[in-house]
This record gives C-alpha cells, sequence and structure tokens, in this order.
C-alpha cells in the first residue's frame, strides 16, 4: 500500500504498526494461521454459545438468590444431569463467571460508569424490596447490609452483559467457520475483516438489563442509559480480558507484597494476549477449563493438524491455546482497527499520522505480550 | 531348582550369541526376555516352596568338582540370599525390558546380560568360596564389556577404571578365602565346614581386612568409592539399574556371609570402626550427591550413602540390624533402579541429565507430569519417607544399631536429612518452575517408558506398607547369624574391653 507513510523505525513493533496501517493483522497471514484461527473460533464459537445462554439465565432467572446451587443447569435440572455435573461432563461454566468478574473488577465502559449512578441504585433498590419481601433470610441480611444486594445486582448485570457481548460474537465465530467451509475465507485480513464487520454491525445494539420478580418486570439497565454493544460492552471486555486478566496461580506465584503486580490495575499484563500457555492444564487455571471445553469441539482439520505435531495429543491445550492467542490477536485487530480515528485507506496525511499515532499507542502496550511469539 | 537359576541364562546366552543363522535384535530381545522371564518365575517357585522358619540352607545342591583343589559345586540359599535372587530375577527382566529396541549389536549385548544374570545369581547361591570368587569374577567381564561398549562418551575410561577397582577387590578377597583355607588347614573351601573353623585372632583380623576391602571395593565403601559415579553415568540405564540394583549388593552381601559370618570373633573387634567407616560413607556420599549437578552422578553417589547404612547395620550385627540390613539392600535394589530408570528416561527425552538446564518438566501438557511425579515417588522412597519400603529398611537399621553404636546411629540419621536435601533440590531444579524453553518440544513418552517404573513404585509401595512379606524370608536366618556370632565373639570381646573378668584356665 502506497498511501501509508511508514512507522517510527525505532519502535520495538514497528513492523506491526505498518501492517495496521496497511490494513493487514497483528498476526501473518498463512494458510496454517488460516486454518488454526478459522478452525479454533468454530470450537470457541459453539462453547461461548453454551457460556452466553448460561450467563443470560443466571442474571434473569437466578438473580439474587442467595444459594445458586443449580445455577449452571439452565433452568433444566435432573439427577441424571447432576450425575453428569458431578462427574464432570459438562462444559465449564466457571470459565465465563471468571470472566465475567474480570470485567466487574477492571471496569471501564458506559456500564460501569452507570453502575454507579443514584438511577442505578434506586432501580437495584426497587428490584431487592420486591424479591426479599417475605423473605425472612434475605430481607434482615439486606436490612443490616444495605450495600450488599446492591452489589450482587451490579454483578447480576456483568453476567447479563457479557452474556449479550458472547451471544453476538458466538454467531460471528460460527458464521466465520461457515464461510471459510464455504472457502470465501482464505486469509487472516478476511478473518480480521469479518470479525470487523461484526462488531460495526452490532456497534449500537442496547444492553438493557430486566428481570421479572413475581410477574412484574422490574428494569435493572433501562434503554434510557444508552449503552451500547461496542463502546460500553466490547471495549471493556478486550481491555479486562485480553489485555488486563488477572494475576491467576499457574506455575508461576505471584507475590503482590514484593511488587511483583502492578499496584495500578491498568499496568495489568495478564491477559489473554500475555499469557503463557504453559501452565495450561494445571489444576485450577482458569484458561485450562476453556480448552478443555474447547477440546471438545474442535474440527477435523484442526485436530489432525494438531495430531501430526510430535508430541501428538498429549499437549493438546497447549496447542489450543496456542491457536487461541492466534484467533484473539485477529479479533484485537478488528478491535483496534475499528476504533482507528480514521479510516486505513484515507490519503490525507493529518489523518495518516493521527492514525500512526494511534496504532503506536496500542502498539506500546504489545511489548510483553506473546506478539512475538505467535508470528515465528 | 537351583541349578536352573545358573544354567538357564548361561544356556540363553550362549544359544543367542553362538547360533548359527541369523537372530535379528528383535529376535534376541524377545529370547532373553522370555529367559529372564524363566528365571524370574523360578525364582518364585523357590520362594513358594521355602520355608522361613528354617535357617539353614535349603534347596542344597553338591556336586563335586576338582578335589585335587577342593572346589565343589555347592549351592543352596538361605534367608539371607533368598531375597536377592528373587530381586536379580526381577531387575533383570525389568533392565532387558528398558533396553533401546535399536540397539547396536544386539546379539552381544543380550548374551552378555544373560552370562551377568547368571553369575550374579550364582554368586548368590554358591556355598563354596571358590564357586562364589568364580561367579563374582564372572559377572566383571559382562559388565566390563556393556559399559565399554554401549556406555557414554567416556565408556573406555570408565569401563576399564571399574575393571582395575573390581579386579583388586576380586584379588583381595581371593587372597582372603585362600588364607582361610591354607591357615584354617581345611581340604576345601565349602563353606559350611570353614564356619567350623578357628584361627587365632591375629590371622582372622588380617584375612578380615582383606575381605572387607575387597567388598568395601565392591559395596562401594568412600574412599574405594571412585569407579561408580563414573560407571554409573557411562553406563546405559538398564546397565545402570542392574549395577545398583543388583551388583552392589554382592559386596554387602559378602561382607555379612564371609566377614560377619567367617568371623565373627574379629569382626566384634572391628565393628565400632566399620561403623565410623559406615558413616563416612553415609556423609561424604550425601555431600557429594548435593554438590552434584548431573541427575545420574547425584543417583550414584546417592548409593553411595545408603550402601553405608549397610555396613552401619552389619558393624552393628543386632538381629533387628542385619534384617534391617537385608532389607536396606532389597530396599535400595527397587529404589535406585527407579530412580536410573526414570533418569534414564528424562535422558532420553530431552538429551540432558544437568539439572541446571532441566526446569518445570512436571509441567502437565509439554513435560514428562508421570515420569515427574513418580520421580517424586522415588526421592521420597530415598528419603526415607514412611509408608514406603525405604522407610522400612532405614527404621529397622537405626533401631537394630542404635543400641551399640548409638552416636554412629546418629550421625548416619543425618544421611537421611540429607537425602532429602539433595533429591529436593533434584526434583525443584528439574521438575517445578516454567518449562524451560530448551526442551519444550519433546518427544511423546509412552507407557512402555512408564510401566517398569509404575511396577517399581508399586512394589515399593507394597512393602512400604506391608513390610512383613518382605521381612518374613530373613527373619530366622537374621536372628541366627547374630546368635552364632556373639557365642563366638563373646569371650574375645569381653576380653577387650574388660580382661580383668576374662576367666582363663591352665
Amino acid at each position: 500500500m502506497s498511501h501509508h507513510t511508514l512507522s517510527n523505525p525505532k519502535h520495538p513493533l514497528h513492523k506491526y504498526i505498518d501492517n495496521l496501517q496497511a490494513g493487514q493483522a497483528l498476526l501473518k497471514d498463512t494458510p496454517e494461521n488460516v486454518l488454526e484461527v478459522v478452525g479454533i473460533l468454530k470450537s470457541y464459537g459453539v462453547v461461548l454459545e453454551a457460556y452466553y445462554k448460561n450467563l443470560l439465565y443466571i442474571a434473569q432467572s437466578q438473580f439474587l438468590e442467595l444459594f445458586p446451587f443449580f445455577k449452571y443447569f439452565n433452568g433444566d435440572f435432573s439427577n441424571k444431569k447432576l450425575l453428569r455435573h458431578w462427574w464432570h461432563d459438562r462444559i465449564n461454566y466457571e470459565y465465563a463467571e471468571y470472566c465475567m468478574r474480570m470485567m466487574l473488577w477492571h471496569g471501564g465502559g458506559g456500564l460501569d460508569q452507570y453502575l454507579d449512578t443514584p438511577e442505578f441504585v434506586t432501580l437495584a433498590k426497587r428490584a431487592i424490596v420486591a424479591k426479599v419481601k417475605n423473605n425472612l433470610l434475605m430481607g434482615p441480611v439486606n436490612t443490616i447490609f444495605p450495600e450488599m444486594l446492591v452489589e450482587q445486582v451490579r454483578q447480576s448485570a456483568y453476567y447479563q452483559g457479557l452474556g449479550l457481548f458472547w451471544e453476538v460474537m458466538s454467531a460471528m465465530f460460527l458464521t466465520l467457520s461457515d464461510k471459510y467451509d464455504r472457502k470465501e475465507i482464505t486469509t487472516i485480513p478476511q478473518v480480521v475483516e469479518h470479525i470487523l464487520n461484526g462488531l460495526v454491525n452490532a456497534a449500537n445494539n442496547p444492553m438493557v438489563y430486566s428481570v421479572e420478580i413475581k410477574g412484574e418486570t422490574y428494569d435493572i439497565v433501562p434503554a434510557s442509559a444508552k449503552l451500547t454493544f461496542l463502546m460500553d460492552l466490547a471495549v471493556p471486555y478486550v481491555e479486562a480480558v485480553f489485555f488486563r486478566g488477572t494475576p491467576f496461580m499457574g506455575t508461576v506465584s505471584y507475590n503482590a507484597q514484593a511488587l511483583q503486580i502492578a499496584p495500578e490495575q491498568s499496568r495489568f499484563t495478564y491477559g489473554a494476549l500475555y499469557a503463557d500457555p504453559l501452565p495450561i492444564g494445571g489444576a485450577g487455571i482458569p484458561p485450562t477449563l476453556l480448552m478443555q471445553d474447547m477440546r471438545h469441539y474442535l474440527p477435523d482439520y484442526l485436530h489432525d493438524l494438531y495430531k501430526q505435531t510430535k508430541r501428538q495429543e498429549d499437549n493438546l491445550r497447549v496447542q489450543i491455546c496456542q491457536s487461541f492467542q492466534k484467533s484473539m490477536f485477529c479479533v484485537t485487530t478488528a478491535a483496534i482497527l475499528g476504533l482507528a480515528p480514521h479510516s486505513v485507506n484515507t490519503k490525507n496525511p493529518a489523518e495518516i499520522e493521527a492514525n500512526q499515532l494511534y496504532f503506536a499507542n496500542w502498539l506500546d502496550r504489545f511489548f510483553t505480550s506473546r506478539i512475538q511469539e505467535v508470528n515465528q | 531348582m537351583l541349578n536352573l537359576l545358573v544354567i538357564i541364562p548361561i544356556l540363553g546366552a550362549i544359544f543367542i550369541g553362538f547360533w548359527p543363522s541369523d537372530i535379528s535384535g528383535k529376535l534376541a530381545r524377545y529370547i532373553s526376555l522370555g529367559v529372564a522371564v524363566v528365571a524370574f518365575v523360578l525364582s518364585l517357585l523357590i520362594l513358594g516352596q521355602f520355608d522361613p522358619a528354617n535357617s539353614n540352607l535349603q534347596f542344597t545342591v553338591l556336586i563335586p568338582w576338582i578335589d585335587s583343589l577342593g572346589l565343589s559345586y555347592s549351592l543352596g540359599i538361605d534367608g539371607l540370599s533368598l531375597p536377592l535372587v528373587i530381586l536379580n530375577g526381577f531387575l533383570t527382566f525389568i533392565a532387558i525390558y528398558i533396553t533401546n529396541k535399536e540397539i547396536t549389536r544386539p546379539r552381544f549385548y543380550y548374551s552378555l546380560v544373560l552370562l551377568l544374570t547368571a553369575g550374579v545369581f550364582g554368586a548368590f547361591i554358591a556355598q563354596d568360596l571358590l564357586l562364589f570368587f568364580l561367579f563374582y569374577e564372572l559377572e566383571l567381564i559382562p559388565l566390563y564389556f556393556l559399559i565399554a561398549i554401549w556406555g557414554g562418551p567416556k565408556k573406555g575410561y570408565a569401563a576399564t577404571k571399574f575393571l582395575i577397582y573390581t579386579a583388586v577387590s576380586g584379588i583381595l578377597i581371593l587372597a582372603g578365602f585362600l588364607g582361610i583355607v591354607f591357615i584354617s588347614g581345611s581340604s576345601s573351601f565349602a563353606y559350611d565346614q570353614l564356619l567350623l573353623g578357628t584361627m587365632p585372632l591375629a590371622t582372622q583380623l588380617i584375612l578380615l581386612s582383606a575381605i572387607v576391602i575387597g567388598f568395601g571395593i565392591k559395596i562401594p565403601l568412600v574412599p574405594l568409592h571412585t569407579w561408580l559415579p563414573d560407571a554409573h553415568v557411562e553406563a546405559s540405564t538398564p546397565i545402570s539399574v542392574l549395577l545398583a540394583g543388583v551388583l552392589l549388593k554382592l559386596g554387602t552381601y559378602g561382607l555379612i556371609r564371609f566377614g560377619l559370618c567367617l568371623f565373627p570373633e574379629a569382626w566384634g573387634i572391628v565393628a565400632h570402626w566399620l561403623a565410623i567407616w559406615a558413616v563416612v560413607s553415609v556423609l561424604y556420599g550425601s555431600f557429594n550427591a548435593i554438590a552434584q549437578t548431573d541427575m545420574k552422578k547425584m543417583v550414584a553417589y546417592s548409593s553411595v550413602g545408603h550402601m553405608g547404612y549397610v555396613l552401619l547395620a552389619i558393624a552393628s550385627s543386632t538381629p533387628l540390624s542385619i534384617l534391617g540390613a537385608i532389607l536396606q539392600m532389597i530396599s535400595h535394589g527397587l529404589i535406585s533402579a527407579l530412580l536410573f530408570m526414570l533418569v534414564g528416561v528424562v535422558y532420553k527425552k530431552t538429551g540432558t541429565r544437568n539439572i541446571e538446564v532441566l526446569e518445570g518438566l512436571l509441567n502437565p501438557e509439554q513435560g514428562l507430569p508421570l515420569v515427574g511425579s513418580l520421580m517424586i515417588i522415588g526421592v521420597m522412597a530415598s528419603a526415607g519417607i514412611p509408608g514406603m519400603v525405604g522407610f522400612i529398611a532405614e527404621f529397622m537399621i537405626f533401631r537394630g544399631s542404635f543400641g551399640p553404636f548409638p552416636l554412629e546411629t546418629l550421625l548416619s540419621m543425618i544421611g537421611t536429612g540429607l537425602t532429602s536435601v539433595y533429591f529436593l533440590l533434584l526434583v525443584n531444579r528439574v521438575f517445578f518452575g516454567r518449562l524451560s524453553p530448551l526442551v519444550q518440544n519433546l518427544d511423546r513418552v509412552y507407557w512402555s517408558d512408564r510401566l517398569p517404573a509404575l511396577v517399581l513404585v508399586a512394589v515399593i509401595i507394597l512393602f512400604g506398607l506391608q513390610p512383613n512379606y518382605l521381612s518374613r524370608w530373613s527373619e530366622s536366618k537374621a536372628s541366627v547369624i547374630v546368635a552364632k556370632s556373639q557365642i563366638l565373639a563373646q569371650p574375645l570381646l569381653l576380653q577387650a574391653h574388660r580382661p580383668d573378668l576374662v576367666i582363663t584356665t591352665n
């Protein structure tokens, strides 16, 4: 492309800035990368579908349940399913909750701001009063700790928010796979374009949340809050899950008192783009749950690719994680391009410079990410 | 039946080595595996018919051989040799099983392994001193070739060093045996006849010294040990398994059979010095193990330390300590075989044994998680953690030795703590942490790599939980050994410590 200027060559990742300015992706465009990314996003799409349905079920049907023992059953409980659940023959819904809490913890975006407004508190308390009325346990709890249930409602709002976000993303990834199967997608930029179009199309979807209590509907996040898909869900999600993450226990134990963890959350770099795929498989490490879920839905062509490696299926989850990380760089590319101040096709020098500065600011955050490893 | 234990491996070796038509490596492997299975099953049959209450020799075979030399083909088995015979059968099968299927010159290799096995079986059941010596020397030659041909980069050096040390060991033992026969005036080398002989104490001390040093090289005791780490490092994994598992036990077995039993009076005099020697071996071996960076060398030095416990137990010569010594021989045989085997798997997959290079091998997906877990069990067993056979053996030794040699026992117990130190260093560096980038693309580990180690772990835990399965065969023998030696040694011991109390008859 001739219409963009080269970035500052002193920037350690200037190659990627140039790629973005040229409308390319952060991931190298190779047939194997396309196969891996599309294949893994297909299995991710299937898993996300299960996740979002459960998140929305919990948000709407488990609202302020003090002991939501059966929240992972989506209202379809039976002893047989309980046995399967205990046998662990199931989707790891805990991973979805883990991501939800990550968003709640890091905040950001319009939803986070709205949940601190008096308007939300008023609406939440209305719903709380309706819910705890005649409840001998929760009523006194609410009286003694008036902020506790409000905080629970905030969490429920995030259940709803992430559920709505993944509903869009799930469909988007499954459509991507269908297009790949029809050979309409053959390059990484096409993958990015598909995701970008999906994000743009859903950008203004409203984020609303209401619950039904004793036959009456209570708004928690009304349409008047004017929260939308892209800026209030997608962007905070990318920030929380892709970039910041949480310093979970893996093969490395972090010691916050020894300042191994940055004191400001904004400086956290434990997200999907930074994650070390090697600890995958360790008990209690959240990404492992996702990899375990995805391995059940791998398309045959991707599974065959993994079987051709030296350790074949012995390190399947690590391979899934590596492919997943590649795909997340594609999603991140789409998000960065989608939020760019100007089109990458612009020929206006001022706009090109503004874009370059914007991309360079993003890439400043990638120094310790795995961008180099996934492009080897 | 004892005849077959020796003859079958020799026939197997001859068949594989000299059969005129072509025998492929695969066939040679199957034949040797078959021979090993037969030998192991035979040893189990002997176990089935063995009477543990009878401390005398059982299944005896006596065939006159060269009368002019006083040599007879005399075999027999008792509670001292039975566990070692079974251990030899078991570890031989495992060693052949874990041998690289693509090994070069397979016919020669498997012949030598079977010959080695026959030598070890023979040495454990020989009841004629000269016959024992012949078997003892018989195992030397195959082992030399097994190290010199299929060993590591410095195999020539290690094999030659092993040959020289063991040859000196053999010369000293032979000198001791000849001395016993000539001085006692016996007409043969038959063990049971020599048991009844008497000799002046000074003569006993001289002969015992030769035998202790001879077997001390084999055990090995510090400072006669330097051949062992070199031999282990250069030997292939199956040979290390056999070397640590059974061959070292020839030394401790010899000390009990031909040291303590033949020279009880002299033994009583030198016992204290032997106990001190044991402490030196334990501590020196342990401290050296801490300093090692090669996993195999660390396990080798660990062997030096652990065999020191056996010497302490023999020096103490109480019923419990002798039983502990026998159990420790078996325990060390199983545990060291397991550790060498696992080190071998790590080396095979990663190409290195350097603990400064390896890291994070417990990684569940890219590392060697099961091998690492088994290694942790192995080092726990070696460190004497309860529930495993190592604890039983060491506890018996310390309990049995504390009475005669309290200070030496306490100092030796430091060795168990040091075992934890060096093995935890090994486990921490090699298996914990983030997987080293140098070893991230390892070959798959197959169940055939894991199976022998799993079997050994099962046996180690079984005997740890139910030590009676192991100890019952040797209890009566251990008591008889001690009783006989104490009866014979008592007047001399008394003389040594309280000459005023000795009643003399003129």
